[in-house]
């Protein structure tokens, strides 16, 4: 691991939005004078501007592009729990002032909380970018998404159509609070995106793949990563023209490592959510310290992977992000907090606060979650089934938080028959209860993948990039949407 | 914050960009105002209010295409913004089917008579909003049989303009009001599980929305319905498919028909135009021009008057769903890719009598994720739902899916219901889909 001091990212000195938006300290303690003026508790200020910018291919040629930029601020002010709300695009002091007077109407009066002197906060850096997006031109970008095509249609002489797509982020964000804390992040994203269409005969099929990361240009400089966007796009997408539905109903599930920890975030990761539990919402919220698995399984929620989709820095509150332990051994260990959360508990944020932009009010969210390997043997797991399904890749997934009932989409996979691998299958939701499907994980692999993948998770319609792992995992059955 | 929008942000990109060396050029200014209130054991708990301003640009640049968008709206960011645009878009590989439509193509039906504006959106005060929201938690907590965990009530309102200039003279605008509320409640059940129900609406117009005590009183129905689930036993049932969730279905069906998904060959329907893709009892349309409707809507992304359109009559696939751009790839008359209200023509029959003329049935309430394969029509969903014998709920359902081809289901739909949902703008009554594949045990 890197040390904080050798990484920092930026000046810790607000240089980003002092430079460019001609902020000042004097500006932002107005700003939150503003916002606790009715008596709020507390208050954050959100400076956010991202530039995004996208090439595509399709038709063998490189013919569109796209770039957004975001730019604005969110304000919000909390008395207790509640919270006031708004935000602008207009960074003119007036504008950034009637925004924290709309917030602060939350508060019913009180003692008014004067803002501390600003001091900027060192944070470490788990994505140090080499070569930023902003440096680099579309001159650059084209001929990655044509190699990925050329690549594709050399793969496979089935390959009919191809499709590439390279999106990339970088987005500054300046957080301040009344207690002085002035916390800046540069955070950067990139994500490879290929869809084959395939054809043998009258079939067709389309599938797709994809990789992220927080890094700049020289994430590409890995060219394995080249290889396995195109061989996992093609072969996906082969695989389908010879694979069959399973059949219906309740059965033994092996999932295999990677994108299956799909499944911890569906199953236990939203559940965990401390907004949800602290209202007594979530099917999670009385079972603090108690056994909820096997002892042989321990879920993990990491912000400081190094450039990992999910990580970040800091979090949207500008709380330090960290490793947090949800289950260990078997046990629920920890909550995902923001610091609504945390306070209602009285417990130490887990620095989860995160929101999808200056519109939206942080909550608590994931970051990277995944299983710590097992004892078990990859091979012996699929050897001790006699009947049910192998998932080697994911779509998309969703859980019904109180209740605790998660699916997953399987594209693709195998049926297990007497501990082998054999007919080829696709296309399957797979639906269970979170609590009763993890108590019913009966074998962990020692096999422990991150998938590389560019998964978005969203909630109440904020949507925020996370990362997912898992080694192989059986699951003792659950109901496959299979047909007869 | 921008406190009205600036209706001529639009024309200016324009004029910018054609300065700065784009031949085409098509740019959409917008702006909104949004507030929110949710409260939750007795007071307030989130109150978000904002008015926000952006916009979007097209340009084609030596026959090259690139579209960008933007929040930072200072006049030098623009110009930059566009500087840039104009210089990278000369990277791509030209792309001449994306120009844009002849001017005398253009136009857009007259917005007056949609009613999509409640004009008196500037005159609502915020107290009754603070009033609603009160009303509806104490209505729900009124019903409340006693083991309710946790209930939250929202209520929102917003307005957004937005005003589309094309660099050939045509320009046009769109304006629009949406007034919402409803509440979500969790119970507990001695097994440990919370389940939640939830009922929510919204409109064009504020005196549109239901009373406070149907919404409350629908909640506790709904949630009454996902009481002690479980699933039942595997196989093939009837499907009774609500207007409410029969969204889902339709995207399904329909996504597959947009331009794209033909052209890029990832369409089951790809070679069906004029043949039978469902039972000959199917039809279901597109029609802009529904007062107040959700989505109602005067011109599309490519400065097509908006039309009503047949897509599917009486099982026979009568159009693909073609934007300017797709069309001109497939060799066929743009037909617009933008949906508007999605119509099925009810039944004669209401929903219970439809449920009582099967032994056994599975009405779906709610999909739980899952997803489809517009190249294959192969789909997959999770669903909550209840068991009916003979049209009498049996059993709640939960942890089950529903499974099969969509070339299957479609050909497997039997029946409307008399009672449109009009909520949405999926406008669609009681569905019956016979002989459907639901695993459970």
């Amino acid at each position: 691991m890197h040390t904080a001091d050798t990484l920092l990212n930026t000046a810790p000195t607000g240089g980003f939005y002092f430079e460019r938006f001609g902020l000042t300290h004097e500006a932002l303690r107005r700003i939150m004078a503003a916002a606790l003026a009715r008596g709020a508790d507390d208050c954050d200020l959100f400076f956010e501007h991202a530039r995004s910018t996208s090439v595509s291919l399709a038709d063998n040629k490189v013919n569109a592009a796209g770039t957004s930029v975001d730019l604005g601020m969110g304000v919000r002010a909390r008395a207790g729990d509640r919270v006031g709300y708004a935000y602008t695009e207009d960074l003119s002091i007036g504008a950034l002032v009637r925004a924290a007077d709309t917030a602060a109407a939350i508060a019913a009066g009180g003692p008014t909380r004067e803002p501390g002197a600003i001091k900027a906060v060192q944070i470490p850096n788990y994505y140090p970018v080499k070569r930023r997006w902003e440096d680099v031109g579309l001159d650059v970008r084209v001929p990655m998404v044509r190699r990925w095509e050329a690549a594709a249609f050399a793969a496979d002489p089935r390959v009919e159509k191809v499709q590439a797509y390279i999106a990339d982020t970088e987005r500054n964000i300046l957080i301040v609070r009344p207690d002085g804390r002035l916390i800046e992040d540069f955070q950067p994203m990139t994500r490879a995106f290929l869809v084959c269409t395939v054809r043998d005969g009258e079939r067709r099929e389309t599938n797709s793949a994809n990789i992220a990361g927080r890094a700049g240009l020289e994430f590409y400089d890995d060219e394995t990563r080249h290889e396995r966007l195109v061989s996992k796009a093609v072969e996906r997408s082969t695989f389908l023209l010879d694979a069959v539905r399973p059949p219906a109903g309740e059965m033994p599930v092996v999932l295999a490592p990677g994108a299956s920890g799909i499944l911890l975030h569906e199953a236990i990761g939203h559940g965990m959510e401390a907004d949800f539990t602290r209202k007594g919402t979530s099917i999670y919220a009385a079972r603090m310290g108690k056994s909820i698995a096997p002892d042989f399984v321990t879920i993990v929620d990491d912000g400081t992977l190094p450039g990992e989709r999910g990580s970040i820095n800091v979090d949207d509150e500008g709380n330090p992000t960290e490793k947090t332990v949800l289950v260990e051994d078997g046990v629920l260990r920890s909550y995902i907090h923001d610091e609504i959360s945390a306070a209602h508990y009285k417990v130490a944020p887990t620095g989860s606060g995160r929101r999808e932009s200056f519109r939206s009010v942080p909550m608590p969210r994931m970051r990277s979650t995944y299983m710590e390997s097992g004892p078990h043997d990859p091979g012996d797991i699929i050897r001790s089934v006699k009947k049910g399904i192998y998932c080697a890749s994911f779509s998309n997934g969703q859980v019904q938080i109180g209740a605790g009932d998660f699916s997953f989409y399987m594209k693709h996979g195998w049926l297990i028959e007497d501990g082998k691998l054999t007919q080829p299958i696709k296309e399957v939701n797979i639906i269970g209860n979170g609590p009763a499907a993890l108590e019913k994980v009966e074998m962990v692999g020692n096999d422990l993948e991150l998938d590389e993948g560019g998964w978005t998770c969203g909630k109440e319609g904020q949507g925020v990039p996370v990362s997912q792992g898992q080694p192989t995992v059986k699951v003792a059955s659950l109901v496959v949407g299979g047909v007869s | 914050m921008a406190t009205h929008f600036d209706r001529e942000s639009a024309e200016r990109a324009v004029a910018l960009a054609v300065s700065k060396g784009a031949a085409e050029v098509k740019a959409w200014g917008s702006w909104s105002t949004h507030a929110e209130l949710s409260q939750r054991e007795g007071a307030i708990e989130k109150s978000a209010e904002a008015t926000t301003q952006g916009l979007s640009l097209s340009l084609l640049v030596d026959d090259r295409f690139s579209s960008h968008s933007t929040s930072d709206l200072r006049p030098d960011a623009l110009e930059a913004l566009i500087d840039r645009a104009v210089a990278a878009t000369r990277y791509l590989e030209p792309d001449p089917e994306r120009r844009m439509l002849e001017r005398e193509k253009m136009g857009a039906i007259d917005r007056g008579p949609l009613e999509l504006e409640d004009l008196g959106f500037d005159a609502v005060d915020p107290a009754l909003r603070l009033q609603r929201v009160g009303e509806l938690e104490a209505a729900v907590k009124a019903l409340n049989p006693g083991d309710m965990v946790s209930t939250t009530a929202h209520v929102w309102a917003a307005r957004s303009e937005t005003r589309v200039v094309f660099s050939n003279g045509f320009a046009a605008d769109a304006a629009s009001t949406s007034f919402g509320f409803g509440a979500e409640a969790t119970i507990r059940e001695d097994s440990g599980k919370l389940p939640e129900g939830y009922s929510f609406y919204s409109a064009r117009h504020r005196d549109d929305l239901p009373q406070v005590d149907f919404v409350a009183e629908e909640l506790w129905e709904r949630i009454n319905r996902v009481r002690e689930a479980g699933p039942c036993e595997s196989g093939r049932y009837a499907m009774i498919l609500p207007g409410r969730s029969a969204g889902r279905v339709l995207s399904t069906t329909l996504g597959p028909l947009m331009g794209g998904s033909i052209w890029q060959g990832r369409s089951l329907f790809q070679d069906k135009l004029g043949e039978r893709i469902a039972s000959d009892k199917f039809t279901v349309y597109s029609d802009p021009a529904i007062p107040r409707g959700m989505g109602s809507h005067s011109f599309d992304g490519d400065g097509q008057a908006a039309t009503r359109r047949t897509i599917i009559e009486d099982g026979v696939l009568q159009t693909f769903l073609l934007d300017v751009y797709h069309a001109r790839k497939l060799g066929r008359e743009p037909t617009s890719g933008r949906l508007a209200n999605v119509i099925v023509p009810p039944g004669a029959r209401s929903p219970e009598a439809i449920a009582a003329s099967f032994p056994r049935a599975i009405r779906v309430d709610a999909f739980v994720g899952g997803n489809a394969n517009s190249t294959t029509g192969d789909f997959s969903f999770g669903i909550r739902g209840q068991l009916l014998e003979n049209g009498v709920p049996v059993k709640n359902l939960s942890e089950m899916n529903v499974s099969g081809n969509l070339v299957d289901l479609l050909a497997s739909y039997a029946e409307a219901g008399n009672d449109p949902w009009t909520w949405s703008s999926y406008r669609v009554p009681t569905l019956l889909f016979e002989g459907v594949q639901f695993s459970g045990t």
